[in-house]
C-alpha cells in the first residue's frame, strides 16, 4: 500500500489564521532583532556607555533606524495581538470583538507610525 | 490512614448556596478517590451526587477536579496525592447541576460539531469487504482513538473557561482521529469547521489538556497537527 502524503482542499484563510501565522513568522524575525538589540546595547556597548553621542551615531545610520523601527513594529504587534486574545476572553459579542480588533489595529498603526516617523525621519533640533 | 476530605456541594432549587462539606475519614492508601467518595455515600451522606460507571478508567464518567487537577476519580490513588487533605470539585467551565455533576451538553454539542464519525461515500472495494489501510496509516491517528470523552482536557483549558463557544481540545482530538484516517473522505469539511475563531485558533498551547488527559493522549500535539493541516492542506 502506498504511503503518499494525502492532500485536501485548504480552507480559505481568515483573519484568525492570518493572525496566528503572523505571530509565528514575525516571532522568527523578532529573535534576531531582539537578541541583536540586547547583544549590542547591553553587552557590546553596555547601558552605562549609552550617551547622546552614541545615540547620535546610531541615528546617523539609516540601517539602524530601519532596524529599530522593525523592532518596534513587530514587538509591539506581538503585544497588541496578545491584548486582542485576552480581550476576546472577556468580550463575547461579535460586534464588540470587531470594535476591539479595529481599535487595536488603529492603536498599533498610530504608535508604530509615531515611532517610525521619529526614528526614520529624525527629530528637528531645537533652534 | 486518616484523611480530611473536602467536597464541593450544591443542591439547586433548595435555597442552598454552593459550599464545601468536610469529612474526616479512615481510608487505605491504596484506595482510589472514587472509593473515598463511595465511602462517604455509604457511611455519611447518601445524597452526595457524582457520575460513575465502569470505575476502571474506561467510561470517562467520573472526571473531576482533585486537589485542583482534572482527573478520573477511579484512576487516582489516595497515596499518590501526597497529602492527607483531599479537595474534590466539579470540572470547570460547565454548569454545575448538582454536587460534582456538571451539564455535559455544551461539551457534546462541540463534539458533534466536528462530525466525529466515519464518512466515505465511495463504493466499497471490488471484493465488497473492508477498506484496507496499512499499519502505518492506522498508526498515524492511533493516539487520538484513545479519547473516552471524559472532558478532563476541555475543562482544564483556560480558553474554554473564558469562552464556552470554543470548540475545545476534546472535539479537536476527535476531529483529528478522522481527519488523519486514510479511509475517511471528509477531512476538508472538518478542517473548514475548525478554521474558525472558536476553532483551533483559540488554542494558546497552554498544555493543560495534555497534562489532564487520563488516557495520555498528546492533545496539544493533535491540535498542532490540525493547525498544520489547515495551513498546508497536507495530511502528513
Amino acid at each position: 500500500m502506498s504511503e503518499v502524503i494525502r492532500t485536501v482542499a485548504k480552507p480559505p484563510e481568515n483573519f484568525e489564521s492570518k493572525a496566528w501565522k503572523f505571530m509565528r513568522y514575525s516571532g522568527f524575525l523578532l529573535i534576531p532583532l531582539v537578541w541583536g538589540h540586547v547583544l549590542l546595547q547591553d553587552i557590546i556597548v553596555g547601558v552605562h556607555q549609552i550617551d547622546l553621542d552614541y545615540v547620535a551615531m546610531r541615528w546617523a545610520s539609516i540601517g539602524w533606524r530601519i532596524y529599530d523601527t522593525a523592532l518596534l513594529a513587530f514587538a509591539f504587534a506581538h503585544g497588541v495581538n496578545g491584548i486582542r486574545q485576552v480581550g476576546e476572553d472577556f468580550i463575547h459579542s461579535p460586534r464588540g470583538r470587531r470594535i476591539l480588533n479595529w481599535a487595536l489595529i488603529i492603536f498599533w498603526v498610530t504608535i508604530t507610525a509615531i515611532g517610525g516617523i521619529a526614528l526614520i525621519g529624525g527629530v528637528a533640533k531645537p533652534s | 490512614m486518616e484523611i480530611k476530605l473536602k467536597v464541593f456541594r450544591y443542591l439547586p432549587n433548595n435555597g442552598n448556596k454552593p459550599h464545601y462539606d468536610t469529612y474526616i475519614m479512615q481510608v487505605n492508601p491504596t484506595d482510589r478517590v472514587l472509593d473515598v467518595l463511595e465511602q462517604v455515600r455509604a457511611d455519611s451522606d447518601p445524597s452526595l451526587a457524582y457520575r460513575r460507571s465502569c470505575a476502571h478508567g474506561v467510561c470517562g464518567s467520573d472526571a473531576m477536579r482533585i486537589n485542583g487537577r482534572n482527573a478520573l476519580a477511579c484512576k487516582v490513588l489516595v497515596k499518590d496525592l501526597g497529602t492527607n487533605e483531599i479537595t474534590v470539585e466539579p470540572i470547570l467551565g460547565l454548569k454545575v447541576l448538582r454536587d460534582l455533576i456538571v451539564d455535559m451538553d455544551p461539551f457534546f454539542e462541540h463534539f458533534k460539531s466536528v462530525m466525529p464519525y466515519f464518512i466515505n461515500n465511495e463504493p466499497l472495494p471490488s471484493d465488497g469487504k473492508e477498506r484496507l489501510q496499512s499499519p502505518e496509516q492506522r498508526e498515524r491517528f492511533d493516539d487520538t482513538t484513545k479519547c473516552i470523552l471524559c472532558a478532563a482536557c476541555t475543562t482544564s483549558c483556560p480558553s474554554f473557561w473564558a469562552n464556552e463557544e470554543y470548540v475545545g481540545p476534546a472535539a479537536i482530538v476527535n476531529a483529528h482521529r478522522f481527519v488523519y484516517d486514510s479511509r475517511d473522505r471528509a477531512a476538508a469539511e472538518r478542517l473548514q469547521i475548525l478554521n474558525d475563531q472558536m476553532g483551533v485558533w483559540r488554542c494558546r498551547t497552554v498544555f493543560n489538556c495534555t497534562e489532564a488527559c487520563p488516557r495520555d493522549i498528546q492533545v496539544t500535539q493533535a491540535i498542532a497537527d490540525v493547525k498544520k493541516a489547515i495551513n498546508s492542506g497536507k495530511l502528513e
